[in-house]
């Protein structure tokens, strides 16, 4: 009997082995290429908000004033900051990043994640006309940033009033979030 | 074993989703461009063709008790490597795809195919078993992508083919696709889960009315040979 | 020839029954009739536009139940008239801007996944014309949302499309003037062709009630319900008092449309009598609990819908025994059945493990051989 066990744990042991072996030379192979496609992911998400020729550089930020900020990164060309946040829109979490320059104003948003109704909120992240007309709006913006109706100057997408306040005030938080780095 | 009827099985008559019905989760879920459809189809053919391979080669030697967890392991192995591979070289399907590639670990298809099959069959059998079945697989994806792509999006090939500056295909994944008519008409219902589940009730309901009316053909097919042969009978 | 065509009768009510002369074809006459005023007030305000979504509606529901039944080979049903009443239904809970070739892909889901494929009439799972709409506004949530301004209100409001009283009850902008209390009563509002007047439904409800093609039961339930609820967490958050609060819920959006025509179907309802008022309650607290948290301004398809699925559960949770049978003999009667389930199983077990010790010892014999 226990021989019997000792010869089943050998053979498993064995073959976990050589799958571990496997692993370990394909990951030695690949681990590179892999934090370079992530890296440039981030990066092109970045830079469509915040054009930064060096990269970017996380910064600390206080996590329990901004729940919903992921994190801060300063632009290594010094002229501001990236903001991703992730909060609740009308169906699911949207992920967004936010550029911000030094003079606090918005240079721009980018939605990474959503789960919107196609056709109504999932425009906000479209690369139709409206949906780049939408965030173009956000450009400029500053710490009052607000929609039409509540007496600013972002027209809401039709039919979408709870996914363009969110983004609205996501936008507002990432700016506060980057006011309150000093 | 006959080449033939493991070809007809895999993608007919034993279809690994219409008739089997397993590997369901990820069939419902990624099927919404051909982009995802071929990628995912691929990636479950070469692990359930390594895997298959693998098992059958080390059929003699694997302990019944602990068949499962070695099986798992091989399983585990193989997507971790095409997982990896994946996300190293075609980073943008390894996106879409998302959690559906490591989650090929618990796709019933390879576990299904090494407990049923490669256990007691030869490696080159297996082998064949592996491409037969994830051909059955990988056509069912591509059926279920074209028809929801082009009812929920009124597209053709997206992701896959780009058409801006003449006809090419594109692997990273950024192109638009043939609009074959305006993506406002088309029901959008289709893209989301419930155009997948839709889909699939309808290709597994015409399945089974082809294979049933198969069957009635051939049994009647049968019945007029065994008659003709005792009409001959009674003659002599 | 139709006379010697069998025709379905309907079991309408819980048992006892009693056969009457009223065929599918009767009853479905008589839903027609009964959604006329509706359908003339939707021509009244809107002009031609509505016309030609209940005739493609119809024309396409028609058309999908007879092209099934003919591809299946099975005998044809559209003379019980059901699917033109699917159809026109469906017409009805579509915005008067939409395209005519809405109702088409409507009536398709409708009547052919929903209703053939589970069977035909009487089988459905769901009521088709409002799992048409439901699927309808998935696919198509800007079209289905666009309000055309109904003429009563067109010097008024100077523009071709504007926002619902429903909608702007639950915004922060308040109710505009100009939709007054009479003005919803008498369907002077934008909305669903069909839901904008609450004259014209209570009239084709009465119609229905008088034919006893429906009864009371779901319609009270299902109204009552919205009316207690807004009544006691009245709309406060939005400046209303409770009562007027309650009479601006009731007399917006679709619950009496829906209480009256959708939530009645003979197929898709509970036919217990309790059932009924608790089918309707559930639809009533369903709507209230979707206009007040959820991402749609109006619920009541989905509460339907949702109930629809349950009506099985409630029939069988107030299943109805024969007379002069007591608790005890129902028990026994389940016991007995349980008992007869287990020897059943018992005996199937016993014969499989023969037919394998059958096989095996073939398989030996075949081995030695």
């Amino acid at each position: 009997m226990n021989n019997k066990v000792t010869k089943l744990a050998l053979v498993l042991l064995l073959i976990c082995a050589v799958t571990a072996g496997i692993l370990g030379v394909v990951n030695a192979l690949t681990f590179e290429q892999i934090a370079y496609n992530k890296m440039m992911k981030q990066i092109s998400a970045f830079s469509a908000v915040l054009p930064s020729e060096s990269g970017y550089t996380e910064v600390p930020f206080d996590g329990r004033a901004f729940p919903t900020v992921d994190s801060i990164n300063q632009s290594n060309d010094g002229n501001g900051y990236v903001v991703t946040s992730t909060f609740s829109g009308a169906q699911g979490n949207i992920t967004m990043a936010c550029g911000v320059d030094n003079e606090l104003k918005c240079t721009g948003i980018s939605i990474i994640e959503h789960k919107e109704t196609s056709g109504l909120g999932a425009v906000a992240a479209s690369t139709s006309n409206k949906g780049v007309a939408f965030r173009e709006q956000f450009i400029g913006q500053g710490a009052d940033i607000a929609l039409t109706k509540a007496g600013g100057t972002i027209d809401a997408l039709a039919g979408a009033t709870i996914t363009s306040t969110a983004v609205t005030n996501a936008t507002a938080t990432s700016i506060a979030a980057v006011a309150a780095l000093g | 074993m006959n080449r033939k009827q493991q070809f007809r099985e895999g993608l007919i008559t034993n279809n690994p989703v219409l008739v089997q019905q397993i590997g369901m989760c990820a069939t419902m879920a990624i099927t919404t461009t051909l982009f995802n459809g071929i990628g995912m189809g691929l990636s479950v053919l070469i692990i359930l063709t390594c895997c298959n391979v693998v098992v059958a080669a080390l059929r003699k030697i694997i302990p019944e008790e602990i068949r499962l967890a070695i099986f798992v392991v091989v399983i585990a192995g193989f997507v971790t490597i095409v997982d990896l591979l994946l996300q190293a070289f075609i980073p943008a399907l390894s996106e879409s795809l998302g959690v559906f590639i490591p989650l090929i670990v618990v796709n019933c298809i390879i576990i299904g195919r090494a407990e049923a099959f490669c256990q007691k069959n030869t490696v080159k059998d297996s082998f064949f078993d592996g491409i037969f079945q994830g051909l059955g697989y990988t056509c069912v994806l591509i059926i279920m992508c074209v028809f929801r792509e082009l009812v929920g999006s009124g597209r053709f090939g997206g992701g896959l083919i780009d058409i801006t500056n003449g006809f090419r295909f594109t692997l990273d994944g950024t192109g638009g696709g043939i609009q074959i008519f305006p993506a406002d008409y088309g029901m959008g219902i289709m893209n989301l889960p419930f155009g997948g589940f839709l889909t699939l009730g309808l290709l597994i309901g015409l399945m089974q009315y082809a294979l049933k009316k198969g069957e009635k053909k051939k049994k009647l097919e049968e019945r007029a040979a065994k008659e003709a042969a005792a009409m001959k009978e009674v003659e002599e | 020839m139709s006379d010697k065509k069998e025709r379905i009768i309907l079991d309408v009510a819980y048992q006892p029954q009693v056969r009457t002369g009223t065929d599918t074809r009767r009853l479905m006459l008589d839903v027609i009739i009964s959604l006329l005023p509706a359908a003339v007030v939707a021509v009244l305000e809107f002009g031609i536009p509505p016309l030609i979504l209940m005739v493609s509606g119809v024309a396409s529901a028609v058309f999908w139940e007879w092209g099934y039944r003919r591809l299946f080979k099975k005998e044809s049903s559209i003379d019980d008239l059901s699917a033109v009443v699917t159809g026109l239904l469906l017409a009805l809970t579509l915005p008067p801007t939409a395209p005519a070739w809405i109702p088409v892909i409507g009536t398709l889901f409708g009547i052919v996944i929903v209703k053939q494929l589970y069977g035909g009439i009487g089988k459905n799972f769901l009521n088709p014309a409002l799992a048409g709409r439901a699927f309808l506004l998935a696919s198509y949530a800007t079209l289905m949302a666009r309000w055309a301004t109904p003429n009563s209100l067109m010097p008024t409001v100077d523009a071709m499309t504007m926002a619902t009283p429903l909608g702007s009850l639950y915004s922060d902008g308040g109710m505009p003037a100009y939709f007054g209390m009479g003005r919803m009563f008498l369907g002077m509002i934008p909305g669903s062709m069909g839901e904008i007047s609450k004259l014209a439904i209570l009239l084709g409800g009465a119609y229905l009630l008088w034919r006893k093609v429906i009864s009371w039961r779901i319609p009270v339930s299902f109204i009552g319900t919205v009316a207690l609820l807004t009544l006691i967490f009245g709309g406060k958050k939005y400046g209303y008092g409770n009562f007027e609060w309650m009479l601006y819920n009731l007399l917006t959006g679709s619950v009496l449309f829906g209480a009256f025509f959708m939530a009645t179907d003979y197929a898709t309802s509970p036919v217990t009598l309790n059932g009924q008022l608790l089918f309707g309650f559930g639809c009533g607290a369903l709507t209230m609990l979707i206009r007040y948290f959820g991402g749609f301004p109006e619920g009541t398809t989905y509460a339907i819908l949702i109930m629809n699925l349950c009506a099985w559960a409630i029939d069988k949770a107030f299943h109805r025994h024969q007379f002069g049978v007591n608790k005890a003999d129902i028990a026994a009667e389940k016991a007995q059945v349980k008992a007869d389930k287990l020897s059943l199983a018992a005996e199937e077990a016993k014969a499989t493990a023969e037919l394998r010790k059958a096989e095996a010892e073939k398989a030996a014999r075949e081995a030695t051989k």
